[in-house]
């Protein structure tokens, strides 16, 4: 299981994946929108989404649980 | 052949022996701490002292000072330590000299001893005094307990001192090649580079069986101080390479960027790149809708000599990229924000790590290149309890303080204390130009519009009718932030066409060559960090 969370403080853009989707390497898992920027958050794993834990126009933290991967 | 006798009888020219026992005692040292402990450096996936000064250095090149020292210490009784554990010499990289001190693992696991040290301080004082880089080759599990532990101790560390008195005289690099503890964690901490074998090397200022001692923490070395913490969590380090041969080949590459001392110009590599060569692949690489993220780092090595980049901590605090590259054969350090990264937001690691290299860059006359794509420094309660603002003060100061020839791109946005930090006009630029897609304000559009039209704003009931005035003060704030009004009162010396980037940074470090710089004189400023 791998966590993937906020870098930095900002609003849920777009969520890009679906709960059960699978991932590669390097994917778009949702965008962020801080500092008047589009920020990709991308897993770092490959496998499949196990849990999603923002939506669309939520803000969220630094260090906020964004997504966890269940590792392929 | 027999020459004449002596009065005793025996050969007065009798030099065989003599010669044989010499050769004995070299051959004795080359054999390091022994068959079993030398298969097992390797056993642990690691080369030898003696391997790896084949391959760090030019072939026949060695010259090695104190080959016969051994710990001369009457505690360790008739036990030989073979150099003392500490292998020194000069050698040369590329047929420019080094000093080198290259601790041994398989003589008592590497361990600081008295004669190898003094070795070692010889090292940094030849150094020094030729004016020549100096390499550590680190494998050591520091201090020498069984000589130390008692109060002698309290004449020690010169050895860090003396390191400091180098630093920006000559290049210092501390290459991680085994598990370091205290003294030799110090010692990377003040070079000025550090690669770390993955797996095989750490650093921390305890070591694991200390550390348990004497906070109850049980932790391995590469979990406390692996290269994985280094490289990506603390920024003690610069690069993590595979193995020991590619560390040494990558520290060969490092040193090709440098001057010999701070008194000299870095090294010009000849190359067949044309200066003028048009880069119109950035057409593909950076969109021109401003909020859109790319990777900067193509468009670092799309400009470089030949595509080849030198990364310097690529893996922590991706928000700025630093690379060494080189521009029609001249080196240079790279600064580039990374809009992949907190769109390309400083942060409090993203100024340490911009701040370093500029003063690494500046104390060897390599000059800075800077590409701006920066929305600003992150603002929120967050990082301000990280203390950014004396972080941005001392990337302010880097670039301030920066003599060396200073080239800036404004590739898109620059917005308010981002734009100073990367070295704007005000912060004597040699020359300084932008794309057509540049944005030079104190801040977005889209932020000053709720600041400057707070009131107008607030007056609107209709939550619609709101949204669209505020669109349309926003718009009206854009049209002024454009680089033909920057460029209208002479604050860009010109906006280029991206394809002609290389080109343009080719001509500015032509024009600022010669640049020279005389600052008020004093001891040093009072550096915010």
């Amino acid at each position: 299981m791998a966590e993937i969370r906020a870098e930095i403080t900002a609003n849920v853009w777009q969520v890009v994946v679906d709960e059960g989707q699978m991932v590669a390497e390097g994917d778009e898992i949702c965008i962020l929108e801080s500092m008047k920027m589009e920020i990709p958050v991308v897993t770092e794993v490959p496998g499949v989404v196990r849990e999603l834990h923002v939506a669309p126009e939520q803000t969220v933290q630094e260090g906020d649980l964004i997504a966890v991967i269940d590792e392929a | 052949m027999t020459g004449p006798r002596s009065r005793e009888g025996g050969d007065v020219h009798d030099w065989g022996p003599l010669v044989g026992e010499l050769a004995k005692r070299k051959e004795r040292a080359l054999g390091m701490g022994g068959p079993e402990l030398v298969a097992r450096q390797h056993s642990l996936g690691k080369l030898t002292v003696r391997e790896r000064l084949d391959l760090l250095l030019d072939p026949g090149t060695w010259v090695e000072y104190g080959m016969l020292a051994d710990h001369m210490d009457a505690g360790l009784g008739d036990r030989y330590l073979a150099a003392d554990g500490a292998v020194t010499g000069i050698g040369e990289i590329d047929g420019r000299p080094v000093a080198v001190a290259a601790y041994d693992f398989t003589v008592m696991a590497g361990s600081m001893g008295k004669v190898g040290e003094d070795k070692i301080a010889r090292m940094r004082a030849h150094a020094l005094r030729q004016r020549i880089p100096m390499v550590w080759l680190l494998d050591s599990a520091g201090a020498r307990i069984q000589s130390t532990s008692g109060s002698s101790f309290a004449g020690a560390g010169a050895l860090f001192r003396e390191q400091v008195a180098m630093s920006g005289v000559v290049p210092m690099v501390a290459a991680m090649l085994g598990h370091c503890a205290a003294g030799t964690a110090y010692i990377p901490a003040l070079a000025d580079f550090v690669p770390m074998v993955k797996g095989t090397s750490s650093m921390a200022l305890g070591g694991r069986h200390l550390v348990k001692a004497a906070v109850g923490e049980d932790v391995t070395e590469e979990e406390m101080g692996g290269s994985a913490v280094h490289t990506k969590v603390s920024g003690v380090a610069d690069l993590e390479v595979a193995d020991d041969a590619e560390c040494l080949r990558i520290v060969r590459e490092y040193l090709g960027f440098f001057p010999s001392h701070n008194g000299e110009r870095p090294p010009v590599k000849q190359t067949d790149d044309p200066v003028d060569r048009r880069v119109e692949e950035l057409y593909g690489i950076v969109p021109t809708a401003p909020r859109r993220a790319y990777d900067v780092r193509k468009v670092v090595a799309a400009i470089a000599d030949d595509h080849e980049v030198f990364w310097m901590k690529p893996e922590w605090a991706k928000n700025i990229v630093t690379a060494f590259a080189r521009i029609g054969g001249q080196p240079v350090g790279v600064l580039a924000n990374q809009p992949m990264v907190l769109g390309g937001a400083l942060d409090v690691n993203a100024a340490d790590k911009a701040a370093r290299f500029v003063w690494l860059c500046d104390a060897f006359n390599i000059p800075l290149v800077f590409l701006h794509d920066v929305p600003g420094f992150i603002v929120g309660s967050a990082v301000e309890k990280q203390g950014i603002i004396r972080h941005g003060a001392k990337m302010l100061f880097a670039i301030s303080e920066a003599t060396v020839p200073k080239i800036s791109v404004v590739m898109r946005k620059s917005y308010g204390a981002g734009y100073f930090v990367m070295n704007g006009l005000a912060y004597e630029a040699d020359y300084i130009v932008a794309w057509p897609t540049a944005e030079i304000a104190v801040m977005g559009p889209d932020g000053a519009v709720n600041i400057i039209h707070r009131k107008t704003l607030a007056a609107i009931e209709d939550e619609d009718e709101r949204a669209q005035k505020r669109l349309e003060l926003a718009e009206e704030i854009r049209r002024n932030i454009d680089p033909y009004v920057a460029a209208g009162h002479a604050q860009l010396d010109d906006v280029i066409d991206p394809a002609d980037t290389r080109l343009a940074i080719a001509r500015g470090l032509r024009i600022s060559a010669d640049k020279r710089v005389d600052r008020p004189a004093r001891k040093h400023g009072v550096l915010p960090v």
